[in-house]
């Protein structure tokens, strides 16, 4: 059985967790003082010591995305929360912000001293209206008690402040420089990279975009050591470590977002929600939001070179590996934002892949030929086999098309769109060829 | 110089190109759409992706799915991660495939079918047909048929811009080359891009029509037949026009053009900008773009003696009669020289005024200044101020400064070059006192009160030259065969003198400019390929 963790979540049962009084009652803003204490580059050794893989979906190490930080002789520096929650089966970073936002302001504090940033910017998806109220007010509370402001806490002399942003409403915002884009006011459309966000971010600025959740993580770590945070996790020898929010949704009994120390395997997560709903047998899982690629139990995990550390799990079910952003990349999906969407025996996986291709197609910005013409066309196959209009030479190009996208769009929305699509027909090939010689869907498009 | 590697052969590069700069500067064209050299960089069309090795560098693998059709089963493979060579810096070094990559080619192939996807495929009633990117490419990197059947996507066609341009949102590849035109060189920022995903399209800021100076270059610019001009639009198919070499007659700065004209009828539809770093970069004014009028309108076609209501046509030889016979029995004779004509012309009158007609003061008819700017256009309008003086040896004078000597009786006739002229009452009142004899292309204040006219090219029938306002020296060559019984200008000339008794043996252009010798003799820049990247 797994054992929740109380590091990130550690207020989130208190009564009024959200409220100033609360969070210092239980310790709050403890980290922050003691960081503006430390040298910037002390902070940024304990962030590379937890290896805090980022939490956003790619798992970019934090504290060596904070080192990329160098100071600009003219420009000054910026922070930015990637706040825009919007991946589908993803719904862990709103926990923090509607029932810790205080954690997340300190995180930002923290984090802005680290990186040599005065600003950090909250970018909050439009529709999380609690999550936006709940960091304002905390603001303001921290404003007025002089924790925000020229001279944090009174002691030194060094200007902080947090923005809010209501983001524009678009998948493609979470995309940091879209994100950046939006924020400025301009089109939410990925930028080209190089130049990185550390060397031209937000108004053309050093700027460092992170994670809710691995910001939030900052004061923690800081009061802990960030090695004591690191070797919580089962994959801490995979530099994987600490503790972080996991999802499950999808077709379980209690659907519910838990903290972990990282390296629960989908099975135990599974279990915790209380397993299959209604007694249903595992379809698949999508397991880290919905443009990770679905896994199925029948699924080995592939490390056959016992040099690797990974190789300790070789041969098992990829529902029994501990799930780390190297372990999930061996099993040929991704970690993501680890919130799994579990889906039961009995359901259309066209009418999934479907449903996942419209929304891919509906959050395409444009900007790039491949990914907007290419999860168009996608859709419009996937829609036409479920329809019943489908043709086998129709479903035979999707892997070309998808292959057309992987790799020539400027943001990893293409990947995220494509990967998804290919390891549906590949996996489900079967499911569509039926749909296409039924002339529409075997089991009456039932979701369920 | 640092040099890069592009499928084998050496390519130069400046500090700062990207691979695709480096290549346009040695002629060489990667595949593209969104780029352009005179734009910043958006990257977003993917038709310039490349394969590059660094040195030093591991290159990026990808998996990906391919359909066995048959084995029946999807099988892995791999492909490097191709990158847009608009984007990306040369490297010392760096190996880039372009034609020589088979993963290239096929990521080529894939975007050409993703913009032709919900493209309607109207060629057959597109002016863009014949000069269009997609149909380039296609040949180039397709070449078979679209595997989607299905309806297109519907947008709005046939969308009126404003006074000068049409948009077809349907033929339109979103790659935004009209939006980045707008904002960086016109400096109007008015259009703009709406919705997202392959409904996207190019739009108008609220309450605003695409004008001013510069909207004709926005069809210049797009890739493809999403924006046409209204003056070009259903006028001709592409393929039947021929091209020359022209420069602007709209103004002082002297942009290099090309002069599209049909050989069937001499018509000229419609100029186009030619690129020359030093002059107009790659643009060209809406002004500018549209002096093809000149050509076809407002003409002087045959000869006339007589003024007013005498006035009547003759053949061209018995107008010149009528002018030598003018000039003989002259006393003393005035020459008004036109900024508007190509410095060959203005140097035949001058020569022929000082050396067989004892002119001592030479006069310069123009036209007024208009609205100049910082971005092309010249506050003087005429092509050819630089030029005509010049021609003329030494000083020359304002035409109404000839009022004086006409109104006393010490010019009883006028032989002046025609063309575009602004009068002032004053001075057209006291012209029209003396025996006026015109050479012009075009119908103007002076050929109105001639007593004889002789029709004569216009700039685009004839070679020539004018001296821009940085004293450069710019070639055109004739496009069509002139109007009528019209002569190149300093033909018409020289056979005045001929007839008046003083022969001259220049029968060709060169004759002309062998003459003028030094008189107007300065390095010409013909625009090549450009030396230098735009003016940030």
């Amino acid at each position: 059985m797994l054992q929740p963790q109380k590091i990130i979540s550690r207020n989130y049962e208190l009564p009024e967790s959200w409220t100033l009084a609360t969070f210092e009652k239980a310790g709050g803003y403890q980290a922050i003082r003691k960081a503006l204490q430390m040298e910037p580059a002390k902070i940024i050794d304990e962030m590379k010591a937890a290896n805090i893989r980022g939490r956003g979906g790619a798992g970019f190490p934090m504290g060596v995305k904070w080192s990329f930080m160098r100071p600009h002789p003219t420009k000054p520096a910026y922070l930015v929360v990637n706040a825009d929650e919007g991946e589908p089966g993803t719904h862990k970073d709103r926990t923090i912000m509607e029932r810790d936002p205080h954690s997340l302001i300190e995180g930002c504090m923290i984090g802005a001293y680290a990186i040599g940033a005065h600003v950090a910017y909250i970018y909050v998806r439009d529709e999380l209206h609690l999550a936006k109220k709940r960091l304002w007010d905390a603001i303001h509370d921290a404003r007025a008690k002089g924790y925000l402001g020229n001279r944090p806490f009174g002691a030194k002399d060094y200007p902080l402040e947090v923005h809010v942003h209501t983001g524009g409403g678009a998948y493609i915002c979470g995309e940091e420089t879209s994100l950046l884009n939006s924020l400025e006011g301009k089109r939410g459309e990925p930028r080209f990279k190089p130049p990185f966000p550390a060397q031209v971010g937000a108004f053309g600025c050093p700027t460092t975009v992170n994670n809710v959740e691995s910001i939030a993580a900052a004061g923690p770590v800081l009061l802990m050591g960030g090695a004591e945070f690191s070797k919580l996790s089962r994959l801490h020898a995979l530099n994987d470590g600490g503790s972080r929010l996991y999802g499950v949704n999808g077709h379980v009994e209690k659907p519910g977002t838990w903290e972990f120390n990282c390296g629960p395997t989908m099975n135990e997560l599974i279990e915790h929600a209380g397993g299959v709903s209604k007694g249903r047998k595992i379809k698949c899982v999508i397991p880290g939001g919905s443009s990770t690629p679905v896994l199925l139990p029948g699924e080995l995990f592939h490390a056959p070179d016992d040099k690797s550390p990974l190789h300790e799990w070789h041969g098992k079910s990829v529902f029994d590996v501990p799930m780390g952003v190297d372990t999930m990349r061996t099993a040929g999906s991704m970690l993501g934002t680890c919130c799994l969407t579990v889906i039961a025996e009995g359901t259309c996986m066209v009418r999934v892949a479907q449903n996942l291709a419209r929304f891919y197609k509906h959050e395409s910005c444009g900007q790039c030929t491949p990914c907007r013409e290419g999860t168009a066309w996608i859709l419009r196959i996937f829609d036409k086999i479920e329809n019943g209009q489908g043709e086998l030479r129709e479903l035979d190009q999707v892997a070309d098309i998808a292959s057309g996208i992987v790799g020539n769009t400027i943001c990893a929305f293409g990947e995220g769109a494509a990967g998804p699509a290919l390891t549906f027909v590949k996996k489900f090939r079967a499911e569509f060829v039926a749909h296409i010689e039924a002339k529409g869907c075997p089991s009456k498009g039932s979701i369920l | 110089m640092p040099t890069i590697k592009l499928d084998g052969r050496e390519i130069p590069f400046e500090k700062g190109d990207t691979i695709i700069r480096a290549a346009w500067r040695q002629g060489l064209e990667i595949p593209h759409y969104c780029w352009h050299p005179g734009l910043s960089v958006a990257a977003n069309c993917r038709m310039c992706l490349v394969e590059i090795e660094r040195p030093g560098g591991r290159q990026m693998m990808l998996d990906v799915l391919n359909w066995d059709a048959e084995k029946g089963d999807y099988v892995p493979s791999k492909k490097p991660k191709l990158e847009p060579a608009c984007q990306v810096e040369c490297l010392e070094n760096m190996n880039v495939k372009s034609e020589s990559s088979a993963f290239v080619s096929d990521a080529r192939k894939h975007v050409q079918e993703y913009l032709l996807l919900n493209h309607p495929v109207d060629c057959p009633i597109c002016d863009q047909a014949g000069e269009c990117k997609l149909q380039d490419y296609w040949l180039q990197s397709q070449r078979a048929p679209k595997r989607m059947h299905d309806e297109i996507v519907h947008k709005p066609k046939g969308v009126s811009f404003g006074p000068t341009i049409v948009y077809d949102a349907e033929r339109c590849i979103v790659c935004t080359r009209c939006v980045r035109f707008m904002d960086e060189i016109a400096k109007d920022p008015v259009l703009d891009k709406r919705e997202r995903g392959n409904l996207g399209e190019i739009v108008l800021s609220p309450g605003r029509q695409l004008e001013g100076k510069y909207t004709m270059m926005v069809d210049h610019v797009c890739p493809v037949g999403a924006l046409t001009t209204k003056d070009f639009r259903f006028k001709s198919r592409v393929w039947f026009l021929r091209k020359v070499e022209t420069v602007c007659p709209g103004c002082a700065t002297g942009c290099n053009a090309w002069l599209d004209y049909d050989p069937r009828t001499g018509e000229v539809p419609r100029l186009r900008p030619r690129d020359n770093q030093a002059v107009n970069q790659f643009w060209m004014c809406d002004d500018g773009i549209l002096t093809h009028k000149r050509v076809q309108s407002g003409r002087v076609v045959t000869a006339t003696v007589g003024r007013g209501k005498d006035r009547k046509a003759v053949t061209p030889s018995a107008a010149l009669k009528a002018a030598a016979e003018l000039l003989k029995g002259a006393k003393s004779v005035g020459a008004v020289l036109s900024a508007q004509r190509s410095t060959e012309d203005n140097f035949t009158l001058a020569h022929i005024a000082k050396t067989f007609l004892g002119v001592g003061e030479l006069h310069l008819a123009s036209l007024g200044t208009w609205d100049g700017d910082a971005i092309l256009r010249d506050a003087d309008q005429n092509p050819n101020t630089r030029g005509a003086t010049l021609a003329a040896g030494g000083a020359v004078h304002p035409i109404g400064e000839l009022t004086e000597p006409v109104v006393g009786g010490q010019v009883g006739v006028v032989v002046a070059l025609g063309g575009p002229v602004d009068l002032d009452d004053v001075t057209a009142g006291a012209l029209g006192r003396a025996k006026l004899i015109v050479f012009s292309d075009a119908e103007t204040a002076l050929t109105k009160m001639a007593d004889v006219v002789l029709p004569i090219a216009s700039w685009a029938e004839q070679d020539g030259s004018f001296v821009n306002r940085q004293g450069t020296e710019q070639k055109f060559v004739a496009g069509p065969k002139p109007i009528g019984d019209a002569l190149p200008g300093w033909d018409a000339l020289v056979r005045l003198a001929k007839q008046a008794g003083h022969p001259l043996d220049w029968k060709r252009i060169k004759d002309v400019r062998k003459a003028m010798g030094g008189a107007a003799a300065r390095p010409s820049t013909q625009p090549t390929a450009p030396e230098a990247p735009p003016a940030e």
